[in-house]
């Protein structure tokens, strides 16, 4: 009996995502109609796009049993500096790379911190939150800086290309990177073969320390480019963006795409599925008006059932 | 006085594709010292987890004192008398030596409150009895193995156990304290309890014994009392007329001591302070140099210097008359060193990814094109390899985790056979591989040596050393004892040097 | 006693620290600042009580900060809408508080969900509860209600000792606050129940050796599922003294608490590594970090500077920690070549 429930489980866990989406959907679309519209479709992908950033650009990291909580202020820091350059007149190319360089460099030093050092990730990058925070704090304060005649800064959240934000376009290409970098380069089987046995992969000769290091490099990036989304979106930085939680909603749509938080068993198209799960959930919520405090609970508890049917499966 | 103490009926216990027992009676009478004897993966330590109650096993039921238990909880097992001195230490190394011998059980007074002085006394008393002595509130972490492992034997013997598993309980004790546990143990059979040992060393069997139990491969081969064996006898029986066989093809394989002359790696004086030194050996392109000896004699810290995984403090390694210094395996892989880990769940595989990850897993760099992974090529390789080593089932986009035990090994072997080594080192290559798997990873070896392989196997299977050696080195202790051809000496002979230094 | 060193270390870089601030910062040595110092970080150092057995098992609760909020309103809600007295609403919100403690062991035990991400799971569920039984939104005009019963206020008192023993006129002692006396009964407590009891050796083996524990036929479950609960007491506990501080709860109450909680625990010597550190360390890290935020912020120095440190002194705790730990591993390998 218990034995035929989990090779039920088994069986049906890899398309549980897929399957829950289109239950969802469904059930949303005949509550509210106006759930189905293209316009509220491309809406959801819209208001995903962020967090979807960050949760591609952290799968990675929770791949090889990492985790990044700093991904929070890190959005913040990259707006506040992003917008601190153009003010300042720094022509745009110039202002977003100081911006994505920044999300680089903090991903390294917790890097430097997790992987040479050998100290958890989970405290390091809890840490580097409170740290980032501050920074951005101090260099921002706490207010709201609008971004003003910045047509071309603006065009990355607000516009459009053939009626598809500019945002969805960013969403989807960091999405096909990350997806062709995963299935076509050395990098995929490399973050694998940590994620499944790190002494195995130091012994088969890889440099496992640096490889981690890259992999929350290409987490604050993701935060970075979130970020600059981000305050483009709203015209305006703040150092108070990216609030706490910011970083549940990324690890949750991670965790709800398969990936383990043990390590191994990962892959950036489900991430992406995760992403639109959750996008799909708060979206019909919204609209269906369930009040903020049940989508709380509903989130934890989603986090809870999705992780205990992963734990069936293996 | 006819009901045995404890008592297995039909034991069987399966992992995945592999058979670690099966079908195993097993029975201990009261005042009986029963020897359990077999070469590694004979299933012995499988057989002693199922009777703690630390692994539950897929067949079969465990009586004590003619009473059915509950399987695989180790705490029922406690409750009902029976004790085991593991080979491992089991020991929680940031608490006391006091609170280690009464671990989970501390006596209490009052408000649960620990009887400190009751458990000094108890504790006291216990030392006496048994002629050990240790520091009592020194956290175990700090002490020697050799004391730790007398805390061991004490927290069993503080339970006052009807039946006591002794799992290799000599291992790292002195002849002296050897000795001293066997008069312990003689006194408890005096009692009354019953006591099973398992331990390599055929002295301490002959010794302390009463009955043996022999396995081999997962099976009970043989039930004799002591008295009515011989040594001879019980080598027979624990290797099996399979050794006869495999040693007379083995003969028809010629051995090839020395190869083909060529020095590959030459190692001279190497030392790491307090783990081995001193070891000197040749390895010459198409043999293979067997390194056998005792569980914790340092082949395997020895072969982690020659990786690159350790350093060494003193003496030179020369591959192809080139000193080396390996800082890590990497740097060791570029030296032309292979190294394929004992344990292949822990050190060797990915268990989830598939035959074909792993194959190339070594070798990564030479299957990119512009950064990018040849995937036509990595096919190609895996499917050649899969075709070689003949490994089952032949589809390389199988998750290695649903691999026998056998193929997984294969799998293994096959990842560093693609590095194209100069040297490659095998530790315990067959370890909990089934008997057709051993002699086809035998014939893969053996063909790799016959195309000038250098190849230097760690294994305690002495079945295996004397199978498949051209020359054997003994290790006793951290040092390098003796290196014979192969064809020049008896199993005897390198029993008693494996066993007579200690 | 290596722990015993390493607290008295600890001790003595407190002290340390205190003297520096005491000379350095101006009004840091005044009754009023110390009792600032011991009001404001009592909570913290019972928080960080509660994280120790979590931490001693190798696990972590981070959502403590939630289940504060929780207890917070459940005391809230159980004084101001159903006017239960104040002794009873106590123990029912410090229960509460065990019970979402215990709910988050029963997740990591029986689902076997790693322990950081159960909790973070909770985190987020216990503060969307909160808000569903916020009785500031479900009863309009509470939000302005202050909780006045004497039990709960009672609890924000302060204790005029140089008053008592008469020495009033002599020197100025800083008045005790009542919440440094409950952090003394809880440490005291648990600190026995820890060293002393079979509970506790029991706490010390699961974190130290699962496999021992498991073979010695320790309950490995319970101890487990304790051990969260206890974490999830301290919070009740913790929230209560902030209620009667506030006189009233908030939704938002406790929000990044786990924070100090894990870094003062950590800076206390519990190591991450499993099975190692006492109760006494956790509370000295606690009030080290106090003094060193309440000095910096006398000193002039930002809040913002302040986040920045926090991260920082955390960093450096679990830095030490691992500098321990790797110590204790190369002496146990040297241990093992002794014989050799």
């Amino acid at each position: 009996m218990n034995a035929s429930i989990q090779a039920f489980g088994r069986r049906l866990a890899p398309q549980a995502l897929p399957l829950a989406i289109l239950v969802i959907v469904a059930a949303f679309a005949l509550s509210e109609p106006a759930f189905l519209t293209p316009g509220n479709l491309v809406g959801i992908v819209r208001q995903v796009a962020i967090t979807g950033i960050m949760a591609i650009a952290m799968t990675f990291v929770i791949m090889t049993g990492g985790i990044d909580l700093s991904v929070g202020p890190v959005l913040a820091l990259s707006g506040v500096v992003t917008w601190f350059s153009l003010d300042a007149g720094v022509p745009l190319p110039l202002a977003l790379g100081v911006g994505l360089a920044l999300g680089i460099a903090i991903g390294m030093v917790n890097g430097v911190i997790v992987a040479f050092a050998g100290l958890p990730p989970i405290i390091v990058t809890l840490a580097m939150l409170s740290v980032v925070r501050g920074s951005a704090l101090i260099l921002g304060g706490p207010d709201l800086h609008s971004i003003r005649g910045q047509e071309a800064y603006s065009f990355i959240g607000s516009g459009s290309v053939f009626g598809i934000p500019v945002s969805v376009l960013i969403f989807a290409a960091v999405a096909i990177a990350m997806v062709f970098v995963q299935r076509a380069t050395p990098l995929g089987l490399r973050v694998a073969a940590i994620g499944e046995n790190e002494r195995a992969a130091t012994l088969s000769g890889h440099r496992t320390r640096l490889t981690k290091l890259s992999l929350y490099a290409i987490s604050g990036l993701g935060a970075a480019i979130a970020g600059i989304v981000q305050s483009s979106q709203v015209h305006t930085a703040s150092a108070t963006y990216g609030e706490f939680g910011t970083e549940l909603d990324v690890i949750a749509a991670v965790v709800l795409g398969g990936t383990s938080l043990m390590g191994g068993n990962g892959s950036i198209a489900r991430t992406v599925m995760g992403v639109m799960f959750l996008g799909v959930m708060n979206n019909g919520m919204n609209i269906l008006n369930v009040p903020l405090d049940i989508q709380l609970i509903a989130k934890g508890a989603i986090i809870v059932l999705s992780l205990a049917l992963g734990e069936l499966k293996s | 006085m006819d009901t045995p103490l404890i008592r297995g009926i039909g034991l069987g216990r399966t992992y995945g594709a592999l058979t670690a027992l099966a079908d195993a009676d097993f029975a201990v009478m009261p005042g009986e010292v029963r020897g359990l004897i077999g070469s590694n993966g004979a299933g012995k330590s499988t057989l002693i987890k199922i009777l703690t109650g630390a692994v539950a096993p897929t067949s079969g039921s465990v009586e004590v004192k003619g009473e059915t238990v509950r399987l695989g909880d180790p705490s029922e097992m406690i409750r009902r008398g029976v004790a085991c001195i593991y080979q491992h230490s089991n020991l929680a190394p940031a608490m006391s030596v006091m609170d280690n011998i009464f671990l989970g059980r501390q006596p209490t007074g009052r408000f649960g409150r620990i009887d400190r002085r009751r458990q000094r006394a108890d504790a006291q008393a216990l030392m006496a009895r048994h002629g050990i002595t240790l520091d009592l509130d020194a956290a175990v972490g700090t002490l020697p193995t050799v004391k730790q492992k007398e805390v061991e034997i004490l927290k069993a013997l503080a339970l006052d156990a009807r039946v006591l598993l002794m799992d290799e309980p000599t291992g790292w004790l002195s002849a002296a304290d050897v000795v001293r546990l066997h008069t312990t143990i003689r006194g408890l059979k005096a009692d009354g309890v019953a006591i099973v040992y398992i331990s390599h060393m055929l002295d301490e069997i002959f010794t302390v014994c009463d009955t043996m139990t022999i396995m081999r491969d997962g099976r009970v081969i043989a039930e004799a009392k002591v008295a009515e064996m011989t040594r001879p006898r019980v080598i027979e029986l624990m290797v099996g007329e399979k050794l006869a066989r495999d040693s007379a093809a083995a003969a028809r394989v010629p051995r090839r001591p020395g190869g083909t002359g060529e020095v590959r790696l030459q190692v001279r004086d190497l030392t790491r302070t307090n783990v081995f030194r001193d070891v000197s050996f040749d390895l010459h392109a198409g043999e293979i140099l067997c390194i056998t000896g005792l569980i914790g004699s340092k082949r395997t810290e020895l072969m982690h210097v020659l990786f690159g995984a350790d350093r060494a403090d003193s003496g030179t390694i020369e591959v192809d008359g080139r000193p080396v210094a390996f800082g890590s395996p990497r740097e060791a892989m570029a030296g032309g060193i292979g190294f394929v880990p004992e344990d292949r769940h822990r050190d060797g595989l990915m268990l989830g990814l598939s035959m074909t990850e792993n194959l190339v897993m070594a070798t990564l760099s030479r299957f990119c094109r512009a950064l990018l992974l040849d995937h036509r090529a990595i096919a190609a390789r895996s499917t050649r390899s899969i075709a070689e080593l003949a490994i089952q089932p032949p589809d390389g986009t199988k998750a290695v985790r649903l691999l026998s035990g056998g193929n997984q090994q294969k799998v293994l072997v096959g990842k560093w056979l693609n590095l194209g080594p100069r040297v490659l080192i095998l530790d315990e290559p067959t370890v909990g591989v089934d008997v057709g798997a051993k002699a086809e990873i035998y014939a893969i070896l053996r063909a790799e040596r016959d195309k000038g392989a250098a190849i230097l196997v760690v294994s305690s299977d002495l079945e295996e050393v004397m199978t498949l050696a051209d020359r054997i080195a003994v290790m006793v202790a951290g040092r390098l004892v003796a290196i014979h051809d192969a064809e020049a000496v008896t199993m005897a002979r390198v029993v008693d040097e494996i066993g007579g230094a200690a | 006693m290596t722990a015993r060193s390493a607290t008295l270390a600890l001790l003595a870089f407190f002290v340390a620290t205190l003297a520096f601030f005491w000379f350095a910062a101006p009004r840091f040595a005044t009754a009023g600042n110390i009792e600032n110092l011991m009001s404001g970080f009592s909570f913290v150092a019972i928080l960080a009580i509660g994280q120790a057995f979590p931490i001693l098992l190798r696990g972590i609760d981070l959502s403590i900060g939630a289940i504060v909020a929780l207890a917070g309103m459940v005391a809230f809600d159980l004084v101001l809408i159903l006017h239960w007295p104040g002794w009873l609403v106590i123990p029912a919100a410090i229960l509460a508080a065990t019970l979402a403690g215990a709910l988050n062991g029963v997740l990591i035990v029986r689902l076997r969900l790693q322990p950081f991400i159960a909790t973070l799971a909770t985190l987020a569920a216990y503060r969307g509860l909160v808000y569903s039984i916020s009785g500031r939104q479900l009863v309009p005009g509470l939000s302005t209600t202050p909780i006045r019963d004497p039990w709960i206020t009672g609890l924000e008192s302060y204790l005029d000792i140089a008053g008592t023993l008469g020495l009033s006129d002599l020197i100025t002692l800083p008045w005790v606050p009542l919440s440094f006396f409950v952090m003394l009964a809880v440490l005291a407590g648990f600190q026995f129940m820890l060293g002393s009891t079979r509970f506790g050796r029991d706490l010390y083996t699961v974190g130290g050796n699962v496999e021992a524990a498991r073979l010695a036929g320790i309950a490995v479950g319970r101890v487990t599922i304790v051990a969260y609960a206890l974490s999830g007491f301290c919070a009740g506990v913790a929230a209560l003294l902030l209620v009667a501080r506030l006189t009233t709860a908030t939704e938002a109450l406790g929000t990044g608490m786990e924070m100090s909680a894990i870094a003062a625990a950590v800076i206390g010597g519990v190591s991450l590594s499993g099975g190692i550190g006492s109760l006494y360390g956790p509370v000295i890290g606690a009030f080290l970090l106090g003094t060193i935020l309440i000095g910096l912020t006398l000193l002039g120095i930002s809040q913002f500077v302040q986040q920045i440190l926090t991260g920082g002194i955390l960093l450096a705790a679990v830095a030490y920690d691992r500098v321990l730990f790797l110590r204790r591993q190369r002496r146990l390998t040297a241990n093992l070549g002794e014989e050799a």
